[in-house]
């Protein structure tokens, strides 16, 4: 007979009753699983990515499976903000999850101005600023990847949030404790780790490539050991910086293995398309590992991994944390 | 009515001509394909571990009681591969049942099904649902039923028509097409279906053309009712992650407000004048 698990856990300043959360983009705004699950069972949601004005989406095809994941290039279609807050968010609202609301911009001005839209007294509980997606124009490319850019931008909408605002970073860098520490030291409440990895799929009977815009983002559990090793860098060299942890979770011992890395919560994402009830499984699983394993409570699984003798030393400081802030 | 996911096990699985294979599947309970109308799909999945992630979207070729249900397929990729290969009692997990259907006979309309290769299944449902229901009222009232139907049915050789025989025992009339002329009029079927509809607009007759097949095919089946003024309702094929409006993978390109609605949930059917294609 063992005590219940306590699944409870923070990302930063937000409470979550369970570690397991809806990733953005796989989950569109909710409504369509309350059919297949209990929704409630969720410790969050992260909407479909939300931009000031509406958008339409990338032409076809979209989507093709790949060995293991799966790419896609939807085109960061969305409500736009204004339908998102008056059709989408009172459903999450009252769902008693917690709520983190995806949103971009297309460019500096846009993303402080949906900050600023989807901030305080709304009931939203995280807003998640996706600084990662390949489908921007205008040097979008540099708010994922260049440690000062990001910065700035973190920091600019930080100040008109006036909520919790948890970056989620793109994994085609080269450093990305460096991108980590950037968005940390302008105010973030945290990092969400991993976005899609950039790839590409051929047919050679066409020529061409699987999807319209050739280069798409790959997800699933293809990219589980890139999307760990990440987090556990990150979470060695900034130990005071929350992470959200996500890359092809489908089990309860993907999810575990996140929070040992260092990850205090999770997000589920390519998993919801065959299964609609994956998050309330997951954590389920979860729930059973944890007590076969002697793990009383989630906290004391975050982080709790041990290294090996020949484990490379984490960056205490990254190379960004040498410059002066911008 | 609600779709759900549940598991079935596969009662049999019949091997056909031309690579296609007929899944007869049960439920250990009642489900909501129980109530599914022809143009509806289901998404199937085995148990494929961690290489295939996605389940693979079928059109219900019938639910003939509350437990049991059958799709057609054909080995295209790795998933059809897969589930060409299953047998019974093997387990599949099922979402559904999902999309918008062909909408009913209306009195005093003929339908025209134009069936394209593995796009059989949805008008095969069709006219087993309506073809039976004529019969039945042929019986009892002796006047010409509104739910009357034809089968223009076309495939590359004769292995690719399958299911002959059901159309034979309903009483569908099927005009057939090969592209190797080995069996009906030699080439696609449009080719049996052009002077279809000049005949009905030369006897002033009201038909309806319901279609599903390869891209290209509903192409030209759009092409030639557009020329016509005919109405038209096609069945469309996209690839889907989810098949219930989630990961909008599926986007069918459409004339009006939006560029795009979505094939699993705007669709499959989608009227032949909305769909956006050159």
């Amino acid at each position: 007979m063992t005590a219940d698990i306590d699944l409870s856990t923070t990302c930063g300043p937000v409470k979550l009753c369970s570690p397991i959360l809806a990733a953005s983009g796989c989950f569109a705004y909710g409504q369509q699983f309350a059919a297949f699950t209990d929704l409630r069972a969720l410790g969050g949601i992260s909407t479909k990515g939300i931009s000031p004005l509406p958008r339409q989406g990338n032409p076809l095809p979209r989507i093709c499976e790949t060995t293991g994941g799966m790419l896609n290039s939807i085109g960061l279609e969305n409500v736009g903000v204004e339908a998102f807050v008056r059709e989408k968010l009172p459903f999450l609202r009252d769902l008693g999850v917690s709520v983190w609301v995806n949103f971009f911009g297309t460019d500096f001005e846009t993303y402080v101005e949906c900050a600023r839209s989807l901030g305080a007294g709304q009931g939203i509980d995280a807003l998640e600023m996706n600084i990662s997606c390949p489908n921007i124009k205008k040097g979008g490319i540099e708010f994922g990847t260049v440690p000062e850019v990001a910065h700035r931008l973190t920091r600019a909408c930080v100040e008109v949030a006036g909520v919790p605002v948890i970056v989620k970073l793109s994994p085609n860098v080269s450093d990305i404790v460096a991108m980590a520490d950037a968005v940390h030291q302008a105010g973030a409440a945290g990092v969400s780790l991993i976005n899609t990895i950039t790839g590409m799929a051929v047919d050679v009977r066409t020529r061409r490539p699987k999807i319209a815009t050739t280069y798409g983002g790959l997800s699933g559990p293809a990219i589980k050991p890139i999307a760990l090793r990440m987090v556990h860098q990150v979470a060695r060299a900034l130990p005071a910086l929350p992470i959200c942890g996500m890359g092809g979770i489908l089990g309860g011992e993907d999810a575990l293995e996140f929070l040992m890395a260092g990850a205090h919560c999770v997000q589920v994402g390519t998993a919801n398309f065959a299964e609609p009830g994956s998050c309330a499984r997951i954590t389920d699983e979860l729930r059973d590992l944890m007590r076969t394993l002697g793990l009383s409570s989630v906290r004391a699984a975050i982080g709790c991994l041990e290294g090996h003798p020949a484990e490379p030393e984490p960056m205490l400081r990254s190379p960004w944390s040498l410059r002066e802030p911008v | 009515m609600t779709a759900a996911q549940f598991e079935v096990r596969v009662e049999a699985n019949r091997r056909l001509s031309g690579g296609y294979f007929l899944l007869e599947l049960v439920a250990a309970a009642p489900t909501p394909i129980a109530a599914a109308e022809p143009g509806q799909f289901v998404m199937l999945r085995g148990e494929w571990g961690r290489e295939l992630l996605n389940p693979r979207a079928f059109s219900i070729l019938d639910a003939p009681d509350p437990t049991r249900f059958s799709i057609l397929a054909k080995t295209y990729g790795e998933g059809t591969r897969r589930l060409s290969r299953v047998g019974p009692g093997d387990r599949l997990t099922a979402t559904g049942p999902l999309g918008v259907a062909f909408s009913p006979p209306s009195p005093g309309v003929r339908d025209l099904l134009v069936a394209g290769g593995v796009g059989l299944p949805p008008l095969h449902f069709y006219a087993r649902k309506y073809a039976k229901r004529a019969r039945e009222s042929d019986m009892s009232e002796g006047a010409c039923p509104s739910g009357q139907v034809e089968m223009y049915y076309g495939g590359r050789n004769s292995d690719d028509l399958v299911l002959l025989g059901d159309l034979e025992a309903w009483g569908v009339a099927a005009h057939l097409a090969t592209e190797d002329g080995g069996v009906g009029v030699r080439g696609y079927v449009t080719a049996a279906l052009a002077p279809r509809l000049d005949a009905a607009a030369s006897a002033g007759e009201a038909v309806r053309v319901l279609a599903c097949g390869p891209t290209p095919m509903l192409a030209a089946v759009r092409r030639l009712v557009l020329d016509r003024g005919v109405q038209a309702y096609l069945c469309l094929e996209e690839n889907m992650a989810c098949g219930f409006g989630v990961c909008l993978g599926c986007a069918v390109p459409v004339y009006g407000p939006k560029p795009y609605r979505y094939c699993c949930t705007d669709g499959p059917v989608f009227d032949a004048r909305e769909v956006r294609w050159p």
